[in-house]
């Protein structure tokens, strides 16, 4: 073999074995459900209506709640007035109503605030406080629980494994509420971006910057893979467009969506916010293993 | 001081039997609570305080730096300067102090490498941050972010009595040059930069005050007193244990005038609250009342 075969050869061998790499697949399990369904209700305002509004819309899910522990993961970000940045503490009170009267066990709110470190503050200037206050339901900081070292359960981002709060591993029921906003980085923030609020900031920063660094798409993937909500809240009666999550101007959107898959809610939400969804790297990988594209069921 | 006897109690019961302190519910010491902790029960003898002293000897890395909770991974992290910080003002002699001050200055947000500093100054200009000036971050592999830096340079300066070389000072110059560089328009300082995609960012009560702890001895610069300014307003409204006790160790040691204000605030907050549970919070608030009393604050930067 002379100099310029050997070349050759090591660049055909080099180049297969990137390809093999990159085509190989990066997540241990197909999560998809055979079919995802999904109800979009009408909602125009904040209101104590909204108890009968969700509970009717999660009747029409036949879920399976009696005797489950449920954890609702809103989205609390940061407090900037006038900004509807945070999913509606009217309707994360409403939601929790509406588990506890489909016979949860329990019902916990838990969240991991992404830029402030008071979430004591943050719940009071949300007005989150005196919903679970009024509506004597539990709080968990998860920026602050116990952790569980956590192996991924995809490998996008090369994280391997996070340190994940207990109080989400351990719960039966878990429900992503997010605010329907679009995003600078992502395109839009939705049910399963709202999961980063699952990364403790105890272990890994305010914000928590090592995703970022992972790579904001590659780290949702994983994330949801291994904690995969299994139903979605999306506050879509005052959404968020421009440059989200933090900076943007609020619009009438006047929607719930309720959902038991998140691939199907993100991707009716991205049309809501009259985005394409397929155009979403996070949207169109998680449709592959987590939740489905097509085979949606609208009730 | 009933209440602070109160909460002292309140404090001890949590103790973990491991040592140390947990900062949610559950039972595993984390490092950051058990420094606040301890720095509020610094008086007192009790075997809470000895088991967690025993606890930060236990977990800290072979490297000289601290993780962040009982268990976690070996790679060290910001509360590495809290520690520093809290064996310091209670006065415990802890072995090798030389490498974990080596640690805190060979660990530096990700922008003060020059592949990342081209990137900031060419490709990514989304947020509006001067990558020469670069203080420390959260954890290793990120960049740098405002609570973390100030609290490496209250760390640093508090060292110069022992340690006091060309690197730290440098360090610090660069760590307050950045703090200066990411204060928010309005005055004050939110998590990291003040401005993101040409907007300006609202800041936070508790960050700007822990930067304000770190600019102490900055009085006639223009960051500061904008940063106090805000910080009076801010706290008028505020009724946040955690974000008031941060207020009046700011204000204590900037010499404020609002601090009796924020005293009292911070006691009307105890009085409307009987169920604060948090330890952060409820240490915090000891820290600032004992430090208001005795004139001993903790996180003083210049010794």
């Amino acid at each position: 073999m002379n100099r310029r075969d050997w070349l050759i050869t090591s660049a055909a061998v080099t180049g297969s074995a990137l390809t093999v790499g990159l085509r190989r697949q990066k997540y241990s399990r197909d999560l998809r459900p055979k079919r995802s369904r999904i109800a979009i209700l009408d909602a125009d305002h904040y209101s104590d209506h909204l108890n009968e509004v969700i509970y009717e819309g999660l009747r029409l899910f036949n879920l399976d709640i009696r005797g489950k522990s449920v954890l609702l993961k809103p989205n609390i970000v940061e407090y900037i007035p006038e900004k509807p940045v945070n999913t509606d503490a009217q309707l994360i009170g409403a939601a929790a109503e509406a588990f506890l009267r489909l016979d949860a066990a329990s019902v916990v709110v838990g969240e991991g605030p992404g830029h402030h470190r008071d979430t004591d503050l943050l719940l009071h200037e949300t007005g989150l406080a005196d919903q679970i206050s009024q509506r004597k339901i539990r709080f968990t900081d998860l920026n602050r629980d116990e952790l569980i070292k956590t192996k991924l359960r995809a490998n996008y981002s090369g994280l391997g494994h996070l340190w994940l709060p207990r109080t989400i591993l351990e719960s039966d029921f878990v429900v992503s509420m997010p605010k329907v906003k679009t995003h600078h980085w992502t395109g839009v923030t939705l049910s399963m971006k709202n999961m980063f609020g699952i990364v403790p900031g105890a272990r890994y920063g305010w914000p928590k910057n090592i995703l970022h660094w992972a790579g904001i798409h590659e780290c949702i993937l994983d994330i949801c893979a291994t904690v995969r909500p299994h139903f979605v809240i999306a506050d879509g009666i005052v959404g968020m467009e421009g440059d989200g999550p933090l900076n943007g101007r609020g619009v009438n959107l006047n929607t719930i969506v309720l959902c038991d898959d998140p691939v199907a809610a993100d991707i009716v939400c991205a049309r809501v916010l009259g985005m394409i969804p397929e155009r979403i790297a996070h949207i169109r990988e998680a449709s592959t293993f987590i939740g489905n594209a097509r085979n949606h069921e609208f009730l | 001081m009933g209440l602070i006897e109160d909460i002292h109690a309140g404090i001890k019961t949590r103790s973990l039997p491991t040592g140390g302190w947990a900062g949610g519910n559950g039972s595993q010491a984390s490092v950051e609570t058990t420094c606040y902790a301890l720095l509020a029960l610094h008086d007192r003898d009790s075997s809470a305080r000895d088991n967690a002293i025993e606890f930060l000897s236990r977990v800290r890395n072979q490297d000289g730096s601290w993780p962040a909770f009982d268990g976690d991974d070996r790679e060290g992290c910001w509360t590495t300067t809290l520690a520093l910080i809290t064996l310091r003002f209670i006065n415990v002699r802890f072995t090798n102090f030389e490498k974990s001050l080596a640690w805190l200055l060979k660990n530096k947000g990700r922008e003060g490498h020059w592949l990342w500093k081209w990137k900031f100054k060419t490709v990514d200009r989304a947020v509006q941050l001067n990558p020469d000036k670069f203080g420390w971050p959260w954890f290793p592999g990120s960049v740098s972010w405002i609570i973390p830096t100030a609290f490496s340079l209250i760390a640093l300066r508090q060292s110069a009595a022992c340690c006091h070389t060309a690197e730290v000072t440098d360090r610090i110059r660069i760590g307050m040059d950045m703090l200066r560089d990411r204060a928010c328009p309005q005055g004050g300082w939110n998590a990291g930069n003040g401005i993101v995609f040409g907007a300006a960012l609202r800041p936070h009560i508790d960050a700007t005050a822990i930067a304000l702890l770190a600019v102490s001895d900055s009085s006639g610069d223009p960051t500061a007193i904008r940063g106090l300014g805000w910080l009076r307003d801010a706290s008028k409204d505020c009724s946040s244990v955690f974000s008031l006790s941060w207020t009046a160790l700011a204000m204590l040691m900037h010499r404020d005038a609002t601090l009796n204000s924020c005293i009292a605030k911070l006691n009307e907050a105890f009085s409307g609250q009987s169920s604060i549970s948090n330890i952060e919070a409820l240490s915090l608030a000891v820290i600032a009342m004992n430090a208001v009393q005795h004139d001993r604050n903790p996180f003083q930067a210049v010794i």
